[in-house]
């Protein structure tokens, strides 16, 4: 079990960068995928704070752990989780964030912003390329793993499940995906239009270990990634975490309409007293 | 093979392909092959390097990720493949996943313009439109099968993404005594000079400019042929030389007229202002060719032998 000590600590930075998140979504004069950042807000947090083996001060580090986003669209996300660990400076995202000329853009761009693994945004192409990276250091006897975060919406594109049957063909024990299950796709809700499930079962059928997890549960996060197996085992795994679009702000969770978009004032102090309430709700204040 | 060199014998560039990745393959671990279950001439590739050996299954779009992935890891991934396949369902893992990245994942396609024998579904006739329309790309066609090796070795240390086209790749006419010419990116060769008329010509074409110009050559009218193996980049230099030293020009390609080999000179010659005397192209019109062997096809679309003499001897009147 995760030790309570540090499922505090990254409560408490969850906490910091949903604050961050919408403060750039209420600054940034166009719109910030929103829904889908504070989907993943806890599992980035146990990612880049917790799970992934990363120096911010050598990014180039041969033994790092790789982390691809494939919801390239939820990349500032991405910049402020990496930020709050130390590659980038915050201030200097919200300043720049979309503009001319700025390395922080609505999809990640490798060649603009060393530190960022691979250029992403088109949906389907971040798990092919995870697999790829994932044989290299398999075949070198590299000792790291490959993490690639998917959007559920996203598993409808062909290339995910080509990339998959790939990844068991080859025995990718080094290779994790997650997907950030938050049911809502830009114009619909999954099951309504498109059936994704029997969700787990499908990765299950493409020889994935998976692990079905709240992804808003930091106790889980951790856990889930505190138990995979060696990089070196010959299973690839799949954590399927259920989230909530716009988690945290009442009224962007459920909502179509919170895909992307930009918090006017009042909605953006109301949404920072919500986050308020809660966390301090949860820690007794 | 016997060591005597014998002008337009048959040969199999994917054999050179196969012997050359194994070759480099066992000197060099940055070398992985990633095919989407093409590859008999890989058989040795296989059995020695069978880790750096990756087959997506009948999956391009994977294999062109897959490729992107490695190349990220710092290898040099060679996909192999049919071109409509690679160049069109892979298309935007080609231009999102490896140019975009500027990676250097060489893309080899086989069955290039009308020579797969497969009818449209197979035909690669947009395949160069495609590739060379992708910033970062190079696209060369090997016209002689031997080619491919000194390509292939030039690949290991270019930088960036490269398409290469050949034809049918299992039985293609020798051009070039192995040896006799130095290949370089962004050059064309002469390969047969001559002054009244130049044929810009890529890949199987060559052959068939060449003897076009044979033939020419009884009627007592000089034919220069330039084997434009680099499409991208562009020998504008030599297309300039050309054009001074012959006038007439014909670009002569299997592919559609537009948006190949033709377009990039017509470009270069209008961006330039340089006017050739005469201007022909000679490809694919706006059709889906349907079946009949490549030579059949070019034929039935008026841009076989004869009509490349026809064509000359019209230009140069």
């Amino acid at each position: 079990m995760a030790d309570q000590k540090e499922i505090i600590r990254l409560q408490d930075l969850a906490y910091e960068m949903r604050q961050k998140l919408l403060n750039l979504c209420g600054s940034y004069q166009g719109a910030v995928h929103i829904g889908g950042d504070l989907s993943m807000t806890d599992l980035l947090i146990g990612l880049y704070h917790h799970a992934l083996n990363v120096d911010p001060k050598n990014i180039k580090m041969p033994e790092r752990d790789r982390f691809i986003l494939s919801k390239g669209h939820g990349a500032v996300c991405m910049y402020i989780a990496m930020a709050m660990r130390g590659f980038f400076d915050y201030d200097e995202i919200v300043r720049t964030y979309g503009k001319l000329d700025s390395a922080y853009g609505m999809h990640p761009c490798k060649v603009q912003l060393p530190g960022v693994e691979c250029s992403s945004g088109s949906l389907g192409h971040g798990l092919p390329m995870a697999v790829g990276m994932a044989i290299s250091a398999r075949t070198k006897g590299e000792k790291h793993r490959v993490f690639c975060m998917m959007g559920d919406g996203e598993s409808a594109e062909g290339s995910v499940w080509e990339a998959a049957t790939v990844a068991h063909s080859q025995n990718l024990g080094n290779l994790v995906v997650i997907v950030d299950r938050n049911r809502q796709f830009m114009t619909s809700f999954s099951e309504d239009l498109v059936k994704l499930e029997p969700y787990c079962d499908k990765w299950r059928a493409f020889g994935f270990r998976v692990v079905e997890i709240n992804g808003h549960d930091m106790g889980e996060i951790i856990d889930a990634f505190d138990s995979l197996p060696a990089p070196d085992s010959d299973q690839p795994t799949a954590i399927i975490a259920n989230t909530v679009k716009g988690k945290g702000v009442s009224f962007m969770e459920h909502n179509l309409g919170w895909h992307a978009g930009k918090l006017g004032p009042n909605d953006l102090a109301q949404a920072m007293a919500e986050l308020k309430a809660a966390y301090e709700k949860e820690r007794g204040c | 093979m016997s060591d005597s060199f014998n002008f337009g014998a048959l040969f199999s560039g994917r054999d050179v392909i196969g012997s050359t990745l194994h070759e480099i393959g066992l000197k060099n671990d940055k070398l992985y092959v990633v095919t989407s279950d093409i590859g008999g001439a890989l058989k040795d590739f296989k059995r020695d390097l069978p880790t750096h050996y990756i087959d997506t299954g009948i999956a391009e779009q994977s294999a062109a990720g897959v490729a992107a992935g490695l190349a990220l890891e710092g290898n040099i991934p060679v996909i192999m493949g049919m071109i409509p396949f690679l160049t069109m369902r892979a298309c935007e893992q080609v231009r999102t996943d490896i140019c975009y990245q500027n990676l250097p994942v060489r893309i080899i396609g086989t069955g290039g313009g009308l020579t797969s024998g497969g009818g449209s579904t197979h035909n690669a006739m947009e395949d160069i439109a495609i590739m060379q329309s992708m910033v970062n790309m190079t696209v060369i066609s090997i016209g002689d099968p031997n080619m491919i090796r000194d390509i292939l070795y030039l690949g290991m240390d270019y930088p960036g993404p490269m398409f290469i086209r050949l034809a049918q790749g299992k039985a293609d006419h020798l051009l070039y005594e192995p040896g006799s010419q130095k290949f370089e990116i962004g050059k064309g060769l002469i390969a047969r000079d001559g002054k009244d008329c130049t044929i810009f010509a890529h890949g199987e074409m060559v052959f068939q400019a060449i003897l076009a110009a044979q033939e020419l050559e009884k009627e007592g009218i000089s034919v220069r042929v330039v084997d434009m193996y680099s499409i991208k980049p562009l020998d504008g230099e030599l297309v300039e030389k050309c054009v001074a030293e012959t006038g007439n020009v014909i670009v002569l390609e299997d592919h559609l007229m537009y948006g190949g080999l033709a377009s990039s000179i017509a470009d270069y010659l209008m961006d330039h202002r340089i006017e050739p005397r005469s201007f022909k192209r000679m490809g694919i019109p706006q059709v889906y060719a349907g079946f009949g062997s490549g030579e059949e096809l070019r034929n039935k679309y008026h841009y076989g032998l004869q009509d490349t003499i026809d064509a000359v001897k019209a230009c140069v009147k």
